[in-house]
């Protein structure tokens, strides 16, 4: 009986949603067009090959029609009488909620003495407190491993970037590593409900609590902790310098990974290179109120300015993410179904992944693939 | 403190073998008893609901998008929520569901136990009504479980007539605040000799007060001139008169706003001959939900109003009259209103006023408008119909994708 009751409401259900597609044609003509509504959203282009990248993500956008309106802020650090202020930035994205990031070039010196980057600057400014990068192996780029899907996310407001260093007696240097409960809580919620929300099954935590025991030890608790509340997700626990043996030889293993910040930063690095290089791996960082999409790696690729050589898939998967989520899913689909099946083909590929086209080219036989899928 | 005990512990253990200090084990192990409770203000929060809260989880909102628990519950339930996610897709509201199903006939609780857990860490949920169809005694009614583990300790319902729907009284708007957590339904019952069952009704000032102060604060706060307190204190005197004497002493706290009582049967009566002297009423659980059947009954039924739940901590949404409508199940022809409106309370306590005013306003625009409604409005429409014109009236609206 409740066999026949639940698959009745089924066919309800389906016939419910087709007839919403139907009456919707019939009845928009009565009611008059739909107002045009577009997402404004923040551009920032980044150092080194970012510009490149961000243009061929506007060219891409404007080919499927994805009513997005970019707001450009040119934002550096090794380009300081270029850039804009930060607020200003900071100020458009709030208002945005999301923003569109190449990579910003952080020089090995401080001019000014300022121990804090740019980048961090505008992670505490915004409160992005998330990073997460999904590592996904690609159809038609050869790498070690073919099965890699694993999602890493890293707390990457404290911890080594707390920008805290003094030099308390000449030739000894201290550096705080800052470590809070809250924050530690923070992260692995947010790591958690991810792996709720994306239907996964485990989380790793990634931690030196051996050696740092107070410190990564309060990470680890706090993770803990949390796990209690998903009794339905498997929790693991494993010290950074085994996770990233695992990572190399057996990266299967790995669902989501939740991190501090300087071995989020390894591990992101290390996943990168598993499935392709720095120009294909899309990630993101989350506050609570916007979202800030940009490489999974951070790597400018500043040799190759004006060379026409970068990859754009990172740059293209961040924008179908974007796209995703806005509630703009069936644009994210085309974009992501486009870049997938270039890339299978395998005909068009940039030098990193082991072929001969340019930016342009590969960028071109993307938007040709959307075309196609429209007609 | 605890820390403090431990290291004494430890210490004297410590002298002890050293045979410095003879250590009776009886006082070990009570020392060791005190330790062991100590708990985190985690465990505090989530394992004892009743005690004051230091810290609160971190709400479930990255990037602007919030997460919600949502669980269907039986009968009409599944085929709102369905509803409810196709009218969050058009209008691009930022909320991501997490969908937990209960199954009504297994007398287990782990998925019951699954979904407070859920709401604890989402701190928001959107429910329907979830059968208990077990009779047996051990067996808690869910719903109440649901109240009472999240301390959800009021419950409003905002009555207000619609326009072109018809029903007994018109321009009716009141506001019903009751009590969630105690009361009759204490489920305290016990059949002392054979054939004399007592239940247990049970009025706590802590409690009560809780509950004035909210009705009266949110009558400042949405500008309501009177608050009536429901009672029964004329024969229950001691229990119906703690909470009434209760009520009294928080009015006096907000001489700006009027404040009356009245007994439960006189105020039933009242509210089928001449409702509109009321404003915003305040009254224990039973009371509480007659009083919201009638009035709902007054306004056009129990598909168009919406209830909240809400604790300290935790709030939860759900349709205003806890019918499940089993009867109507899979027909296409459950009035949808009811579950938009609560989604529409649920987006507004998220703070996403602008797209539960563009919902609300189609919703408006369907009903009073078009006069789109389904059979027990006395229409014609099917859900179907009413949602899709809904969603039509949304994506005329001017709003942003998300």
């Amino acid at each position: 009986m409740s066999l026949i009751s639940r698959n009745v409401f089924r066919f309800l259900q389906q016939g419910s949603v087709n007839l919403a597609a139907r009456n919707y044609q019939s009845t928009a003509a009565n009611l008059g067009e739909r107002p045009d509504t577009r997402v404004h959203c923040t551009l920032i282009p980044g150092d080194g090959v970012g510009p490149e990248l961000v243009y061929a993500v506007q060219e891409v956008f404007k080919a499927i029609g994805a009513p997005v309106d970019f707001e450009p802020y040119f934002l550096s650090e090794v380009n300081p009488s270029l850039s804009v202020p930060l607020e200003k930035v900071a100020a458009s994205i709030n208002k945005n909620r999301v923003c569109l990031k190449g990579i910003l070039a952080t020089p090995d010196y401080s001019n000014t003495g300022e121990a804090q980057t740019l980048n961090m600057k505008l992670r505490h400014a915004l409160d992005l407190y998330a990073n997460v990068v999904h590592v996904k192996s690609l159809p038609g780029i050869n790498s070690r491993h073919t099965n890699v899907d694993c999602v890493i996310i890293r707390e990457q407001t404290e911890g080594e970037y707390s920008a805290l260093e003094h030099e308390t007696v000449k030739g000894v240097v201290e550096c705080l590593k800052i470590v809070t409960a809250k924050k530690s809580e923070r992260i692995a919620k947010f790591a958690f409900d991810y792996a709720t929300k994306h239907k996964r099954k485990k989380v790793t935590a990634v931690h030196k609590a051996n050696i740092m025991k107070l410190g990564d030890g309060l990470f680890l608790r706090s993770c803990e902790e949390i796990a209690k509340l998903y009794p339905k997700i498997e929790f693991d626990k494993m010290i950074v310098d085994n996770c990233t043996m695992q990572m190399v030889s057996k990266p299967e293993q790995f669902d989501v990974m939740v991190t501090p910040n300087l071995y989020g930063n390894i591990v992101d690095n290390l996943g990168s290179g598993l499935v392709g290089g720095a120009g294909v791996v899309a990630g993101a960082s989350y506050s609570s109120k916007c979202v800030v999409f940009e490489p999974g790696a951070r790597h400018t690729f500043s040799e190759a300015v004006g060379k026409n050589l970068a990859n754009p898939t990172a740059m293209f998967l961040c924008g179908a993410n974007l796209l995703h989520h806005v509630n703009l899913s069936t644009y994210s689909e085309m974009i992501k179904d486009a870049v997938n099946t270039v890339l299978k083909e395998g005909k068009i590929r940039t030098k990193d992944v082991g072929g001969q086209s340019s930016t342009k080219e590969f960028t071109f036989a993307v938007i040709n693939k959307l075309e196609e899928s429209r007609l | 403190m605890s820390a403090r005990i431990i290291t004494k512990t430890a210490l004297r253990q410590k002298l002890h073998e050293f045979g410095l200090q003879k250590f009776p084990n009886k006082q070990l192990a009570r020392m060791a008893a005190v330790a062991a409770p100590a708990m985190s203000d985690f465990e505090i929060q989530h394992k004892q609901p009743l005690v004051k809260k230091t810290t609160s989880i971190p709400i479930a909102l990255y990037g602007g998008r919030n997460a919600v628990t949502m669980l269907p519950g039986g009968g009409i339930g599944p085929e709102l929520m369905v509803y409810v996610k196709e009218i969050f897709k058009y209008s691009g509201a930022p909320v991501d569901f997490e969908l937990i199903e209960i199954d009504p006939k297994s007398d287990e609780s782990n998925d019951l136990e699954y979904a407070i857990t859920s709401i604890k860490r989402n701190g928001v949920a959107i429910k329907g009504n979830i059968e208990t169809k077990s009779e047996s005694t051990i067996v808690q009614s869910r719903n109440v479980a649901i109240r009472n583990e999240l301390d959800l300790y009021v419950n409003v319902l905002h009555c207000h007539s619609y326009p072109h729907v018809k029903a007994r009284q018109s321009n009716i708007d009141i506001l019903i605040i009751r009590q969630n957590t105690e009361g009759e339904y204490a489920m305290l019952e016990h059949e002392s000799v054979s054939g004399v069952v007592e239940s247990m009704k049970v009025v706590t000032k802590s409690n009560s007060e809780r509950v004035c102060r909210f009705a009266f604060e949110f009558a400042r706060k949405n500008n309501r001139k009177k608050v009536t307190t429901i009672h029964k204190a004329n024969i229950m005197k001691l229990s119906d008169g703690l909470f009434l004497e209760t009520s009294r002493t928080v009015a006096k706290e907000y001489p700006e706003i009027e404040h009356n009582d009245m007994i439960i049967d006189n105020c039933c009566m009242q509210l089928v001959s001449n409702p509109h002297q009321f404003d915003v009423m305040i009254m224990t659980n039973l009371y509480g939900t007659i009083v919201s059947n009638v009035v709902c009954g007054l306004v056009g039924g129990a598909g168009l109003l919406s209830g909240r739940n809400y604790g300290d901590h935790y709030a939860i949404f759900e349709p205003g009259t806890r019918n499940t409508g089993t009867a109507i199940a899979g027909k296409n022809i459950a009035n949808p209103i009811a579950m938009i409106n609560a989604s529409i309370d649920m987006l507004d306590h998220l703070g996403h006023k602008q797209h539960s005013r563009i919902i609300s306003e189609a919703v408006r625009k369907t009903v009073c408008k078009d006069k789109l409604h389904t059979p027990d409005l006395g229409g014609t429409a099917t859900s179907t119909e009413v949602v899709q014109r809904i969603i039509d009236h949304i994506l005329q609206a001017d709003l942003r994708a998300w």
